[in-house]
């Protein structure tokens, strides 16, 4: 009877269990890379109906977060109407191209058709008064937005990265002062670790790391 | 040393004196048929074409199959609500489904670990087809959980692997302890059916190989890895299928345990009950061996199976149906008892409900069909008809699907508080994907038949009447008296286990080291006879079992005490007894992997090319013969002196392995 299989084939096993453990390594670590908020969501930057810089608004000309985004300390995200652009540019550029939508909205009532960046699952809780009015600075979750043209994801808003924060929120407060300001620093970073931990403790800052917290 | 055959001579010397009284015992195979026989009989159902009500049953078992899927599709398409669950029946057929077919897989795993722990030769005619039916019942039923999950798609969330989410899962949840237990028992099932079909897919693989066959050749051969009935193989290989089956005992009845514990541990009236893990294991051995003879019976009939499954296996698997119908119908009464006993209104509501609420008529149906059923096993007369047991068979696991049915939806539907009753029915799409499960559990048992040995040849072999010392095979082959090109050695064969025995002493005293017996299967006695002493398997599964404790207690204690500690219900944030269940399963599946691992790697297998598998002569060794093959290597070895040695032992056609 002719052999079945080749001597070779004795090696196969061991061969096969080393390109599995590679194989497995590299699939492993490239979950790790591609398959998370680090990197699917981190960078988005979609394409708006009309070309607003940050960068322009607030970087150059100062406006301040809250005038645009009125009703963050209070209640929570919002974005402005039409009406807040029109503020303006019923005088500036009022008749530039780039905000046709946004005279067209003005007039019309239909709201502008603004693409969500930063978009939070349904099944979360958050509500931004509570973090604006306890020292969370809008840079934390938004990155330097006065320095976009484009609004883009800069952080992966996952829920670990909620919970780093809701762990040590002491290595993330900073003055009320300098909440909205996107180039001030932490208190941590600033005044060291025990002016933080007594701010936290002042502020009476405990933030949820239950499941209801968030998920109600 | 002393003289392994003067030991033997010696107690049965002592035997003579005492007389034993002789017991009748039933032959397990009937006819006085040889190994041959059973090899062409059950080798020849996966050699020949597939018979025309194959195809048949085949295309209606894809038909009905195909109700599962479009059910899971549309489930899957538009979200868990296209099931009938709602508030308060939130467990609905899902978890009846689940938990029946999680029942249905026991009786594989009982038939091949505890009734080999308990010496019930009975089992090898059917541990093979049961063992089966327990996986593909494991893969039905876990359909059930993971689609209630709604996104599928997340199901990963189940398992410890680190996520973006940095939380980990509620191991106080007997939810979680369920994932392990399941996912344990359906790999240690797997493993445990892989390794016990190894030989039989070597038998499968020389023979189709003789049949020029090649492609089926080489798949059974890759699938056999290499497996040469080498008796020092065997004695690793025994040594770790009855570890595995020690195994495998804890673990069948701690998974049915753990599935009761998702209804013990609440406090649902009908299901806050101590009773349950008894009752339920109870009740799955009882829904598994209805399934066995569901399965068996039909089978039988049409491969003419009657000389292997014969009246005494039919009675054997009908006695444990009266036994475990018996205690299901015991644990019926003595739940009433408790209700009564605990004097609690909400639990005497419960089961005056269950037998006279809404859902009365699936009471009824239970009490029937598993209690009264099975009493009719004590009649012989209705356990030789096989028709009424095939048709008995069906009434069990309808009596236990309404079993679940009771249990799950009517104590949901009337708890505590009338103001919060409902009532459950299912939604078309819970009904086909149900239908559509019988489909594809026959789809698979069916490509099982068609496939792969649906009996455990070898094992067969060794529950032969005249196997042990007596045994005659056909006769042996010619030798070849020419010298291989690069010789590996001397390879004899012997008709008789008996013969090979004594020959074997025979090597073993003439000083060999480097030498070897082939046989189909393991020879009672040969360990001995060629002085090799107790394999070293164990010391793999201790330390595999100890590691897989440890892993759990730790994984445990890492992620629910010290890496995020979640508050739930005021319970402990790391307690031994509540991480005890998962770290038990770890310790099975851990010891499982090390036993089989170490088997193989004592065994040096996969080895797919040998000497010995490129001789003529193997087709034989993995059929009826039996072979003792000496090593050139070994320093006492001549050709000439060698093959005279083999010849004065009895050994026939003596031939020179090529290397």
């Amino acid at each position: 009877m002719a052999k079945l299989f080749p001597k070779s084939a004795n090696k196969l096993p061991v061969q096969i269990i080393v390109y599995l453990c590679v194989v497995g390594c590299i699939a492993t670590a490239a979950a790790q890379y591609y398959m998370t908020p680090k990197y699917t969501r981190v960078g988005y930057a979609p394409m708006q109906p009309v070309p607003y810089s940050h960068a322009k608004h607030v970087g150059e000309l100062g406006l301040d977060c809250r005038y645009c985004h009125s009703t963050i300390d209070t209640a929570g995200a919002a974005i402005p109407t039409s009406q807040t652009c029109m503020n303006c540019h019923n005088q500036l550029k009022a008749a530039s191209p780039a905000l046709a939508v946004i005279r067209e909205s003005y007039q019309t009532g239909n709201p502008v058709p603004w693409v969500h960046v930063h978009v939070m699952p349904s099944f979360v809780y958050f509500d931004h008064s509570i973090h604006v009015n306890r020292g969370i600075g809008c840079v934390e979750c938004h990155g330097k937005v006065s320095e976009m043209d484009v609004v883009t994801q800069v952080k992966p808003m996952s829920m670990g990265f909620c919970l780093d924060c809701h762990r040590a929120p002491e290595l993330h407060v900073r003055e009320k002062a300098d909440v909205f300001n996107l180039d001030s620093g932490t208190i941590a970073a600033t005044q060291g670790i025990e002016a933080a931990r007594t701010f936290v403790k002042d502020w009476n800052i405990k933030p949820p790391v239950s499941c209801s917290g968030c998920h109600r | 040393m002393p003289n392994a055959a003067e030991q033997t001579s010696g107690s049965s010397e002592a035997l003579l004196e005492v007389k034993p009284a002789e017991l009748p015992r039933a032959a397990l195979v009937g006819g006085n048929r040889s190994l041959s026989w059973i090899t062409d009989k059950i080798c020849g159902i996966t050699e020949e074409r597939a018979p025309a009500w194959w195809w048949w049953c085949f295309a209606a078992a894809a038909f009905v199959a195909s109700f599962t899927v479009a059910g899971l599709t549309y489930l899957v398409a538009t979200g868990v609500g296209v099931w009938g669950h709602r508030s308060p029946v939130n467990w609905g057929w899902d978890i009846i489904n689940f938990v029946f077919w999680i029942g249905i897989g026991h009786a594989g795993t009982l038939i091949s670990a505890i009734l080999l722990l308990l010496r019930q030769k009975w089992r090898t005619s059917i541990n093979r087809s049961a063992e089966a039916m327990t996986i593909f019942a494991v893969f039905c039923a876990a359909i059930y959980p993971l689609f209630h999950l709604g996104r599928v798609w997340y199901a990963w969330f189940l398992l410890p692997l680190p996520n973006s989410n940095e939380v980990w899962q509620n191991y106080r949840s007997p939810l979680e302890w369920d994932v392990f237990a399941i996912a344990t028992y359906g790999t240690v099932s797997v493993l445990f059916w892989y390794v016990g079909m190894i030989p039989d897919l070597a038998t499968l693989r020389d023979r189709f190989h003789a049949a020029g066959r090649g492609l089926r050749a080489r798949i059974y051969g890759l699938l056999a890895l290499g497996w040469r009935g080498s008796n020092r193989h065997w004695s690793n290989y025994e040594m770790a299928y009855l570890i595995l089956a020690g195994l495998a005992t804890p673990l069948v009845l701690s998974v049915h345990t753990i599935v009761s514990y998702d209804f013990a541990v609440s406090l649902i009236p009908g299901w806050h009950s101590t009773i349950f893990p008894p009752y339920f294991v109870a009740g799955a051995i009882f829904s598994g061996f209805g399934m066995v003879l569901t399965l068996v019976l039909p089978l039988r009939a049409l491969y003419g199976l009657e000389d292997l499954i014969t009246q005494h296996h039919i009675d054997c698997m009908c006695k444990v149906l009266l036994a475990t119908g018996s205690m299901v119908g015991y644990a019926y009464v003595v739940e009433f008892l408790i209700a009564w006993y605990s004097a609690n209104p909400y639990e005497g509501f419960g089961f005056i409900n269950q037998a006279f609420g809404p859902y009365g008529w699936a009471y009824w149906v239970m009490i029937g069909c598993s209690v009264a059923v099975p009493q009719l096993f004590w009649s012989g007369k209705v356990r030789r008809n096989m028709v009424l047991v095939f048709i008995l068979s069906l009434l069990v696991n309808l009596g236990m699907w309404c079993e679940r049915s009771v249990i799950i939806v009517t104590s949901l539907s009337r708890d505590y508080l009338p103001s919060s009753w409902g009532f459950y029915s299912p939604s078309v799409v819970e009904i086909f994907t149900f239908f559509g499960t019988f489909g594809v559990f026959a789809v698979l048992f069916l490509l099982f038949i068609r496939f792969l040995p649906i009996m455990a040849v070898a094992e067969l072999k060794a529950s032969l009447p005249e196997a042990g010392p007596g045994a005659r095979s056909g006769l042996p082959l010619a030798g070849s008296p020419g010298h291989a090109r690069r010789s590996y050695g001397l390879m004899a064969a012997f008709e008789s286990p008996k013969r090979v025995l004594l020959a074997a002493e025979r090597v073993r005293d003439a000083g060999f080291r480097k030498w070897d017996c082939i046989t189909p299967y393991p020879v009672r006695g040969l360990d001995r006879a060629m002085g090799i002493g107790r394999s070293r398997v164990p010391r793999g599964s201790l330390a595999g079992g100890i590691a897989g404790f440890c892993t759990g207690m730790v994984m445990i204690w890492f992620m629910d005490k010290l890496d995020y500690a979640l508050a739930v219900g005021g319970k402990p944030f790391f307690s031994p007894l509540f991480a005890f269940p998962v770290s038990y399963e770890l310790a099975i599946l851990f010891a499982a992997f090390t036993t089989i691992g170490g088997m193989f790697c004592l065994n040096s297998l996969p080895k797919h090319y040998h000497p010995v598998l490129k001789s003529e002569s193997i087709r034989r060794g993995t059929d009826d013969l039996f072979f003792i093959v000496i090593e050139k290597s070994d320093p006492r070895y001549d050709p000439a002196r060698t093959r005279a040695l083999l010849e004065g032992l009895g050994g026939a056609g003596i031939a020179e392995l090529e290397r």
